[in-house]
């Protein structure tokens, strides 16, 4: 069916050419509804309980999405630079969707000296004189709730902070508000010796803007390194061509996919079109490789022979390949972040539309394209180039130091596996960005004068009304607060207890220093000097909810997670039973969501290694099969954990799915090597010599197509994002192990166990018939019979080769499955025949029970196909299955029986 | 002669009315002359109020409070506000005294912090009052010889012709834009909307007068004042439940510390309070919010 398939793009080339165009352009049709999405929203699991308490939350007290605008400069509190500020602030006001800018222009202050208050604004207006600019500098370096958050403690930082509409379905809004603003600061930047924005607006922005140029970069870079390397490696240009017909196809279907079904790309969508360059690449190269070979057999119609012989060699494992390399990527398609989940359905789709077009597509450009004969310096290539520099290293490697190998390399595993152990994970929408990028950096100056630009909540919630006019329970917030002063890591809290403290200070003068009000009374007509929108993000309109407003500047979601959950403890406790306590913000469902990065690999690591193993085991009716298709899966992950350990590189939605994905594509070079081999294995009994031939004829395209592949991920080191650029590399490096795990620990694996593929079985053709009347299987079930079957090897002998020679020494038996052979005994110089064997007949059995001479020559009359089943292999393979070997025991003593007996028949007569 | 002068000048809290002939020829100052010499027949004023804050969720507040004002022989004025609602701020009071030479001086007192009358010196005009979207200055009255007025084209709203004046800081002549815009009403001199302008010129507040009646003769009174934060978007109504013009109303000896400590006794810290208050607070402004809805935006026309 699948050579059938393959053949359909040979055989209907007109059919399979419109049926293209029209699907193409079909899926083209939807390429101009895609849809863009870089929101935080996607970071969250859709179903994080944790969405709806936000969206209260923020609902009631204000959101968290707020542009800093940051200003510093050393002579900042002088009546010229303060009237500059003060045009940027109007002018920002005036802009339209911002709803509100908070600046000094805008804060009021209270200020108290003997028995006098002062309510005023920190600044109405510019001032006109230099006392002027420094009475509001002391006035606003005075007032604790400003420090950290709009001036810094030396005073040369102010901070605007902006709130601006949420219109999240207009596609450019983060990119002409961030651009709005960035033209109004242009206006005044020279005024200032610093003058940054950093919010939403421009992290939106810019992930969008990275996003197009990761397009435009990655895709063509993919192409162009793809055909330097194929070109390289095969020296063929039809090879080079082939891939990039159908990976543009693939592009063109996947993207039109998403946009028919309305799914975003997302800043991991950026590396789609490299991975489908790159990993369609493989199949295709190992196409070709095959299509090579089949035009060194094919005589009458060069093209179609080979591409039959193609189809046959390669078909099966290409489906196979294709499978594991889209369950690769489906292992995330039920991962709760939108953002994998997204493209891990994309990728997926990607895969298998690159298998079908490259199963349908690839003859039909062969049967019109493909070369009729092959060069003679092309057969040779696979012996003369890089590849087979390698095998022959591999190979003396493996024939020299087999056990040395395995253990060096199951130490190297372990203390790979050991430094594992200190990966952490992170989800930050920052860390996606470089260090060095201007938006990183300009986070981390906010950072370092002023308070982080994250901001998260705590919320303590009553039944009951005004409750925090209770001195009591203001006081729990400030407990709250002191708890996380002492832990050191959250920049600044905010909450109505430093308002009423100010408050009481202001009061009372410095002696009651940051005190709270001591009764409800005091509270109540303390509040009475802020407006409430003042107070608007501190407390719920009826005193019944109270919010903690806390920044920071962690951007490792694991130590993040780790503080927040011991604050969660501390809050429950100092909140007590009559309050309920929630700590919220999207920036911690965000960073909480990571944890579930670290689950959903595994889960998917689980689910992919289990489902290869299945699918190797029923390849090769054999668990063993299965087990050593996991060693080169296994070791390549063992070691690229152990290198993000080393290096540190963290656990983020981009290497969370290296593993799957990686291995997916690596277990491919396994498939083609494994099934080579078993193809070897039932033309020779030396497994040695078929472990040789698989890897050197496995290893030209194994390794072309890994080296690609590392090639093509690497070329996503020059992605805009780190998480794609640390996809790229951990990609690039486990696709490089595999090479070693394919091409030398699984061959020294190999070469110590055989394995017979169940599709080998089926693909002999053995006559059903020939199976039930021989008396070698008599009374087996089919399972026995084929467990038998595996263990022999499949022999074919030409007409009138000896099979069995009089007078020599073998232990081996022999069952025809196909063709006809003599019994000749030889004596005194002259020959008898004494038996025709036809299909189902045994010989050789005497030398398989008893180590003993020949007693007659077997002779191939026609063409033979038949069982050679070898004493030695059958005693050792055997062994845990006694039923089987008492079956054939008992059949072979039957059959040893009725010799006599003819014998003896044969002698009275 | 000065004692006189200010007494005109003082009595802001009483935006008196008058039916009148506007004459073409008055000009901005002169105007706001007509307007407070309207106002100067009742010295001694009582009031109760209910003030409505609604914020921008439409969330509201309700206070309740006292307002007693009287203007001395010699031309000083008293101003007094004392919140009695709700329970936690009841004693809570303003208390604002103009010299005769003009000089105000502003007060607060908190019975829950101490037996102190705190001097309020505050220089935000646009700062807003204990809570609310008035300023001090917005119920006391401004003081006419501290603004420069300039009256600009009338202006027909509602079918009602107004003066429109420009209010300017009387030292700064050089002011792009003036700090408010009164619209006083040509048939009593009343004004029925002042809008508040920010450094910009742009609207700020608007200020409303609702429910008039001519309480005496020429003098009309607003039983409502809607104040409208058009930025933050919020309201505050002020609401004359009950006014009364008497001497007795309003003693002199009420204006004094002493006398707020008598009856606003300072309150002593319990030293146990309850954690969580169980107790739901009664809402008795539902009537005052409607009044709040209905008012807003649409009290009058805008200019």
């Amino acid at each position: 069916m699948i050579v059938k398939l393959f053949m359909l793009g040979c055989n209907d080339r007109k059919g399979v050419f419109l049926g293209f165009l029209i699907a193409t352009l079909f899926f083209a049709s939807g390429i101009p509804k895609l849809q863009v999405d870089t929101g935080v929203d996607s970071l969250i699991p859709a179903n994080d309980p944790a969405r709806l308490i936000y969206q209260r939350v923020s609902s009631e007290f204000g959101t968290d999405n707020k542009t800093i605008i940051y200003i510093k400069d050393s002579q900042l509190w002088t009546p010229e630079r303060l009237a500059s500020l003060e045009t940027l602030h109007r002018a920002i006001e005036k802009t339209e969707d911002v709803t509100r800018v908070d600046s000094l222009y805008n804060l009021h202050t209270i200020e108290g000296s003997d028995g006098k208050i002062n309510t005023k604004p920190v600044l109405a207006s510019a001032p006109q004189t230099a006392e002027g600019a420094e009475r509001a500098k002391r006035s606003a370096l005075s007032n604790p709730l400003y420090i950290g958050n709009f001036f810094s403690d030396d005073g040369n930082v102010t901070a605007m902070v902006v709130s601006v509409n949420d219109i999240h379905d207009d596609q450019n809004f983060s990119k002409d508000m961030t651009e709005t603003i960035e033209s109004l600061l242009a206006r005044h930047r020279d005024d200032f010796e610093q003058m940054v924005q950093v919010g939403p607006p421009r992290i939106n922005a810019e992930l969008k803007s990275s996003l197009y140029e990761d397009f435009i970069l990655l895709g063509p870079l993919s192409a162009l390194i793809l055909v330097l390397s194929i070109l390289f490696f095969m020296r063929s240009g039809l090879s080079a061509m082939i891939p990039l017909v159908t990976s543009v196809m693939t592009i063109v279907w996947t993207f039109g996919m998403l946009g028919w079904l309305g799914i975003p790309i997302n800043i991991l969508s950026a590396m789609l079109p490299s991975l489908i360059i790159v990993i369609g690449s493989t199949e295709d190269t190992h196409l070709m490789a095959a299509f090579f070979r089949g035009l060194v057999c094919a005589e009458k119609e060069p093209r179609k022979e080979a591409i039959e012989y193609m189809a046959s060699h390669i078909g099966l494992p290409l489906v196979l390949t294709v499978l594991t390399t889209a369950l690769g990527f489906a292992s995330n398609l039920f991962s709760d972040i939108g953002l994998i989940q997204h493209f891990s359905i994309a990728a997926t789709f990607a895969m298998i539309a690159n298998g079908v077009v490259t199963i349908l597509v690839v003859p039909l450009i062969l049967s019109f394209f493909g070369p009729d004969q092959i060069k003679k310096e092309e057969e040779n290539q696979t012996t003369l180039n890089l590849p087979g520099k390698m095998v022959k290293l591999f190979c003396y490697s493996k024939d020299h130091f087999p056990g040395a190998i395995l253990i060096s390399t199951a130490l190297l595993c372990l203390f790979f596996i050991y430094q594992a152990s200190s990966l952490y994970v992170t989800n930050d929408p920052l860390s996606y960005f470089p260090d060095d990028r201007p938006l990183i950096q300009d986070t981390r100056r906010i950072h370092e004068d002023l308070a982080g630009i994250k901001i998260f909540f705590i919320t303590l919630e009553s039944n009951s009304k005004n409750t925090f006019q209770y001195p009591k329970n203001v006081a729990k917030l400030k407990e709250i607060q002191g708890f996380m002063e002492k832990q050191g890591v959250f920049d600044r809290s905010i909450s109505i207890a430093d308002h009423l403290a100010f408050v009481n200070r202001e009061f009372r003068g410095e002696f009651a220093e940051m005190s709270l009000p001591e009764t409800r009374q005091l509270v109540a007509q303390y509040l009475m000097f802020f407006h409430r929108s003042d107070l608007d993000s501190y407390v719920s309109h009826d005193f019944s909810r109270a919010n903690i407003v806390v920044r920071h500047n962690i951007s490792d979601s694991h130590t993040l997670n780790r503080y927040i959950e011991e604050l969660e403890d501390a809050v429950t406790h100092i909140a007590g039973p009559g309050l309920k306590a929630h700590i919220i913000g999207e920036n911690l469902m965000v960073n909480s969501a990571a944890e579930n990065l670290m689950v959903a690999q595994v889960k998917a690591l689980a689910i992919l290694l289990a489902l290869i193993f299945i699918i190797m085991s029923a390849m090769f009716t054999s668990l063993k099969g299965g087990l050593i298709a996991l060693v080169p899966a296994i070791i390549p992950i063992a070691l690229m954990f152990g290198i993000m350990g080393l290096l540190e590189i963290p656990l983020n939605p981009g290497t969370a799915m290296v593993a799957v994905i990686a291995i997916g594509i690596a277990v491919d070079g396994t498939i083609h090597l494994l099934a080579r081999y078993n193809e070897l294995c039932r033309r020779t009994s030396d497994y040695r010599e078929a472990v040789d031939i698989a890897v050197s004829e496995e290893a030209t395209p194994l390794i072309v197509s890994c080296l690609g592949l590392s090639l093509g991920f690497g070329i996503l080191l020059f992605s805009n994002f780190t998480v794609v650029a640390q996809f790229g590399a951990l990609a690039a490096a486990t696709m490089l192990f595999s090479i070693f795990a394919n091409l030398l620990i699984t061959p020294i694996i190999m070469s110590k166990v055989r394995l017979v593929g169940l599709y080998q079985i089926l693909a002999m053709k053995i006559d059903q018939q020939v199976l039930d009347n021989t008396p070698l299987f008599n009374d087996m079930t089919n399972y026995q019979r084929r467990k038998a079957i595996l263990i022999s090897e499949l022999n074919e002998f030409e007409q009138g080769e000896l099979l069995v020679e009089q007078d020599t020494h073998g232990r081996d038996m022999y069952l025809i499955l196909e063709g006809q052979a003599e019994v000749i005994r030889r004596d005194d110089g002259e020959s008898r025949t004494l038996a025709t064997l036809n299909p189902g007949a045994v010989f050789g059995e005497i030398g398989y029970i008893r180590e003993a001479e020949r007693t007659a020559d077997v002779r191939a009359t026609t063409p033979i196909s038949a069982l050679r089943f070898d004493y030695q292999k059958m005693q050792n393979d055997l062994k845990f299955f006694p039923n089987i070997v008492a079956k054939l025991n008992f059949n072979i003593s039957y059959i040893l029986g009725e010799r006599l007996a003819d014998m003896v028949e044969h002698s009275k007569k | 002669m000065t004692n006189l002068k200010n007494k005109l000048l003082t009595l802001a809290l009483l935006l008196a009315p008058v039916m009148a002939v506007a004459s073409p020829a008055l000009s901005g100052i002169e105007i706001m002359e007509e307007i407070y010499r309207r106002h100067q027949q009742y010295p001694y004023v009582y009031e109760q109020q209910s003030m409505v804050m609604r914020d921008r969720y439409g969330k509201r507040d309700t206070r309740k409070a006292h307002r007693y004002s009287r203007v001395e022989e010699d031309g000083s004025a008293k101003f007094m506000l004392i919140f009695d609602y709700p329970q936690e701020i009841e004693g809570v009071t303003v208390l604002a005294v103009r010299d005769p030479s003009g000089v105000m001086k502003k007060s607060v007192y908190l019975p829950a912090f101490a037996e102190q009358l705190i001097e309020n010196s505050a220089e935000d005009n646009f700062g807003n009052f204990l809570g609310t979207d008035f300023t001090v200055e917005n119920i006391v009255g401004e003081v006419l010889s501290d603004y420069r007025y300039e009256r600009r084209q009338d202006r027909n709203m509602n079918n009602m012709p107004y003066f429109v004046i420009d209010v300017y800081q009387a030292a700064n002549d050089e002011a792009d834009h003036p700090l408010r815009r009164h619209f006083v009403r040509q048939d009593n001199f009343f004004i029925g909307q002042t809008e508040h302008l920010d450094n910009l010129g742009r609207l700020h507040k608007r200020q409303t007068y609702h429910d008039l009646k001519a309480v005496d003769g020429q003098m009309w009174r607003s039983g409502m004042i809607l104040m409208e934060d058009v930025k933050e978007q919020h309201q505050s109504l002020l609401k004359v439940t009950r006014r009364w013009f008497s001497h007795d109303y309003v003693p002199a000896e009420m204006f004094t510390a002493d006398w707020l400590y008598k009856n606003h006794p300072y309150i002593e810290p319990r030293p146990v309070e309850d954690e969580i208050n169980h107790e739901e607070d009664s809402d008795s402004t539902t009537e005052n919010d409607e009044q709040v809805s209905q008012l807003s935006g649409q009290g009058m026309e805008q200019p």
